[in-house]
Parts: structure tokens; C-alpha cells; sequence
């Protein structure tokens, strides 16, 4: 049997902090638990698991890990029919996975975990010496290749590089850059689960420091401990549970090194999988972006938002920028992006927040920052990854 | 004496780093259709031959991407920012990457598409790295400042504009 329409019923967070002294069994359980709830559903009603992990760098001392077995054994989840902690390293690994197992009839409901435990600082990486230590993983290149140049984090690449890239290519400011971070920090301040909470103005944001040009800290997200999960179960369960149920209308995922815009094929594939992306998620569905009510786009850093919006058809290549500038993209505008704060302001859950923001935004439970009538909502997770959420 | 993070030398790997040592840069490159493939990999991209073989390349190229690096996050870099990381388009192929670092050139005169040639700078006992500069004329042999600066006649703004 398969289930053509995978439903969204259930979200929820852990205690998310900086240093919160939990580890990451214990934000796995909080976060399945608060699903649960949220759902008004108990562990029996789940029978599959799908679980992220990582601590996003290297691993403070004596910390343990949890996978998907774990966390629906902690929870009572039994039997188990569907149990993958393969994925990768952002939130729209379990929850592709999740969508598909309920979609296949492998599993009727499963919950899709994202569990980070908080990097070590940058003063404790400064403070290591070892010369070949494994410091700093880099899932996106050879490390052998870039390392060795001091391209260490991310915010270097895939971030910095594509932000200075698309200022030389496009004529992009920093202004509008900060444009859109002030934006959503306005969200944040309507939200009481944002962690940055204090408005902004452009001063603060060209007071702040550079990390890699052009890039400041706050283009970045906001480390912390967090625990998320999403449960998806079909839609002819979806009905019997607490909430109003939200639908997955289409889900896409997509690397590609080939370019959607004039250029040359580059190793440079971040700068070409969004595209790729949106041209996978709008064949699936006749909805099209005028359509779409609110978005959450990823936001590592500032950049990613920017390449969702041109990417999914919200403006043409290169004109994010003005498109931020000209309102649009705020609370009010024609496409509200990132309600609840996004990353930057709700701390680092790697992509899970935007699904969540998606969700409660179709529920009508977003108070201040609720779009008026939201029926449409759209989602999106590091540079591959994208789903069109509807209400029912 | 900090290190850098040494790359670790494979059967695969080790001619780069080795021809670094020796003030080449070698790119694997495919014996059968010519296309080459950089990070090195067991299998050419265009064709699925696997037969390739090292072969030294110009050292010309393009900026395709750039940051200035102001912040360190290992403790080789403490001292040494602000450094530019790049990634440079080589002449040999349309979109060969490789990622490096910019140096003897202004930040100001940084931009995408800047013409660059490689050099080697040794950064650790043991580790020289193909780097790459302003490519000078072939007219003869200029000093990077005065490579024309295009900063103020191209429509983007300067890369350390404030506001």
C-alpha cells in the first residue's frame, strides 16, 4: 500500500540554548516528546524514527551520541518498522527520509529528529595545536584541498564565497544583506521561542564584526544545543489526531554541477543545486510561487535565503537584493520570509525550524507574526533542499 | 612551531602536493579524452575513463570566487589574517576549480574574473602550496600594484564597502 499525501501532525523543540548541559539523548527526548504532544498522539501511534546527529564540529569531551534506534527506544516507539540515522547533516535528510517511508507504506508514522549538541567555541578550537588534527570535518569539499588555505568553516565556504561572488556578479550590497538580517530579527521580536529577541537596526548591523568578507556575525546562525522533530504520518490518519493537519505537497531534493544560469560547470555545486532544485519541486505540483503565502528559507548565512528566492522563482537571478529592499520579503509584504526570526535568531537546528515556522504558519498559530490566511507555505534546508507545504 | 592542517598524502593525491614541493602545479587529466579533474579522483568526469595521469598545467587562471578571511578559526591563521581564500577557474578548462589563496594583491583589486597566475609559497617545513597572484602582462614583467584597478569603473561595489 502506498500513501499518495504524507501529512504533517505534529512539531517540536527542546530546551534550545547555548551550554544547556543536556546531551543529545536528552534533547532527542524532549523534542519527540513535545511532537507528541503537540499531536496529542502517544509513542504507540509512531512506528518509525528517522534521526540526525551531529555536534556540527568537533565533539566537546564525554559527549554521547543518540541515533534513530535510541531515541524510539527511550520513547516506547515499538515495534519499529522504519529506523535510518544514515542521512546527512541537516534537518531535510530525516525528514526526505521520513516523507518517504510514510509515503511507500514502509512505516504509518514517523518522527524525524534534527539533534545538535553545540560546537566547541572558537576560542577552544584556537586553543588546540594539533597539527593534523581532524579540527574541523568539511563535508563539502576535499579537505585535503581546501584546509590546508585556511578554508576551514563553512562560513568561509560554501558562505562567504558565494555572498562576495554574487556582490561581484550582481552588484549585491552589503546593505541589503543587512536589510534582510534586521528584517527577520523584527520576526524574532514577535516571537517569545526566538532566542535573539532585541531589535536591530543597520547601524547595529554594520557595527557587527566581519567573519569572512563580506560576511558579519550576524549573517551567520546561532549555535546552540537544540532537539527538533517533525511528525509525518498519512492522510488517512492525519484527521484523528489533535492538530489541523498540514500536507506535504511536493519535496525536493537536488545537488547539480551543472549551471541554471550562464557560467561555466564549477566544482562550485552550491551555487547551482538550488536551482536544480526548485525545477524538481515545481514539476511535482501546479502551485507556483505567486501562490505561495509565507517562506522559510534556510539561513546559514544571509546569502542562502537570497539564492531561495531567485532560485524558486520569486525574482530573477540577481535580484534578490532589491527584492529585499523593496519590502517584500517583511511581515506585511507580498512574501514573508522567515517569521519566526529564522536561524540566525532561533539558533542553529539545521533546517528544522523553517519546516516547523511552515507548519504552525498553515495552523494559524504564529500570534504576532501570523500570516494573515496562510494556506501555502514553503520550506527549505541548506542549498538542496526544498517542500511545499499546504493547509488542508 | 604551529601547523597548518597537513594534507594527508594518498596514492591518489600524492603528485600534487609533491609537485607543489617542486614549483609545479600538476592536475590530473585524463588520458583518453583530455578532460581534467581537480580534486584528484580515481575516474575522468567526462568520459569515465580510468586512465589519467598527472600533467602540469599554466598556472593561469581567473578568480571565480573570493573572501577575505578576517576572522582565524585554527591557530595557524592567529597571526596571519586577513588572508584571501579563492577559488581560481584555470585556463586549461572551463570550470576547473581549484581552491587556493590570493596573495601579493591589494584588496581592493580583488574581484571575480581578475586574471591570476600561480605561485608557490612554502607555509610549514614541508608544505609549499600553489597560491596565485595578479597575473602579470605578457607585455613584461609588471609589479601587482599596478595592475589596472577596476574597482571604480565596474558596476559592483568595492568588496570592503561599509555602507
Amino acid at each position: 500500500m502506498t500513501n499518495d499525501r504524507v501529512a504533517i501532525v505534529g512539531v517540536g523543540y527542546s530546551t534550545t540554548g547555548r551550554r544547556t548541559g543536556l546531551s543529545s539523548r536528552q534533547l532527542a527526548v524532549q523534542a519527540g516528546k513535545a511532537a507528541l504532544e503537540d499531536a496529542g498522539m502517544t509513542p504507540a501511534d509512531v512506528d518509525g524514527v528517522t534521526l540526525s546527529w551531529d555536534v556540527a564540529g568537533p565533539e566537546p569531551e564525554g559527549l554521547e551520541p543518540v541515533n534513530s534506534d535510541d531515541a524510539a527506544h527511550m520513547l516506547g516507539i515499538d515495534p519499529l518498522h522504519v529506523s535510518s540515522s544514515g542521512g546527512g547533516i541537516v534537518f531535510a535528510h530525516p525528514a526526505r527520509e521520513a516523507i518517504a517511508a510514510v509515503r511507500s507504506g514502509q512505516c504509518h508514522t514517523a518522527i524525524a529528529f534534527r539533534v545538535i549538541n553545540q560546537r566547541l567555541s572558537v576560542p577552544d578550537l584556537m586553543s588546540q595545536e594539533a597539527p593534523e588534527s581532524e579540527l574541523v570535518p568539511d563535508h563539502w569539499t576535499d579537505p585535503q584541498f581546501a584546509r590546508p588555505f585556511g578554508q576551514v568553516l563553512p562560513v568561509q565556504w560554501p558562505g562567504a564565497l558565494t555572498a562576495q561572488r554574487h556582490m561581484d556578479l550582481y552588484g549585491t550590497t552589503e546593505e541589503q544583506f543587512g536589510t534582510h538580517v534586521i528584517n527577520q530579527r523584527h520576526n524574532a521580536s514577535l516571537n517569545p521561542e526566538a532566542i535573539l529577541r532585541d531589535p536591530m537596526t543597520l547601524d547595529d548591523y554594520f557595527a557587527s564584526r566581519y567573519i569572512s568578507k563580506p560576511l558579519r556575525l550576524f549573517d551567520c546562525d546561532y549555535p546552540v544545543d537544540s532537539g527538533s522533530a517533525v511528525i509525518f504520518t498519512t492522510e488517512e490518519r492525519a484527521r484523528d489526531f489533535r492538530q489541523k493537519p498540514v500536507f506535504v505537497d511536493a519535496a525536493a531534493f537536488a545537488l547539480s554541477w551543472k549551471p541554471r544560469t550562464a557560467g561555466p560547470e564549477s566544482m562550485v555545486f552550491t551555487w547551482n543545486s538550488p536551482g536544480a532544485t526548485a525545477e524538481h519541486l515545481w514539476k511535482q505540483t501546479d502551485l507556483r510561487p505567486g501562490d505561495v503565502d509565507t517562506v522559510q528559507f534556510y539561513d546559514g548565512f544571509t546569502i542562502w535565503p537570497m539564492m531561495w528566492l531567485e532560485a524558486l522563482g520569486f525574482c530573477g537571478p540577481g535580484e534578490s537584493g532589491p527584492l529585499i529592499q523593496s519590502g517584500a520579503t517583511r511581515l506585511g509584504g507580498s512574501i514573508p520570509l522567515n517569521t519566526d526570526g529564522g536561524a540566525c535568531n532561533m539558533g542553529r537546528r539545521h533546517g528544522a525550524n523553517f519546516c516547523i515556522e511552515a507548519v504552525r504558519q498553515l495552523r494559524g498559530q504564529c500570534g504576532d507574526r501570523q500570516v494573515p490566511d496562510a494556506k501555502v507555505a514553503l520550506w527549505t534546508n541548506a542549498y538542496y533542499w526544498a517542500c511545499l507545504l499546504t493547509a488542508d | 612551531m604551529t601547523y597548518p592542517p597537513m594534507p594527508r598524502l594518498t596514492g591518489l593525491t600524492r603528485f600534487f602536493w609533491e609537485g607543489a614541493a617542486r614549483r609545479s602545479l600538476l592536475i590530473l587529466r585524463c588520458q583518453e579524452c583530455g578532460y581534467y579533474t581537480h580534486p584528484p579522483r580515481p575516474v575522468c568526469r567526462s568520459c569515465l575513463s580510468m586512465e589519467l595521469a598527472p600533467e602540469e598545467v599554466s598556472g593561469r587562471g581567473a578568480i571565480y570566487m573570493y573572501t577575505v578571511a578576517v576572522t582565524a578559526f585554527h591557530p595557524f591563521w592567529k597571526d596571519k589574517v586577513p588572508y584571501t581564500i579563492a577559488v581560481v577557474e584555470l585556463a586549461e578548462q572551463p570550470g576547473l576549480g581549484v581552491t587556493t589563496n590570493i596573495v601579493d594583491c591589494p584588496e581592493k583589486l580583488l574581484r571575480v574574473g581578475l586574471p591570476v597566475e600561480a605561485t608557490f609559497v612554502e607555509t610549514a617545513p614541508g608544505l609549499t602550496l600553489p597560491m596565485f597572484r595578479p597575473a602579470i602582462r605578457a607585455t613584461g614583467p609588471r609589479a601587482a600594484s599596478e595592475v589596472v584597478d577596476r574597482s571604480e569603473d565596474s558596476a559592483r561595489p568595492a568588496a570592503t564597502a561599509g555602507r
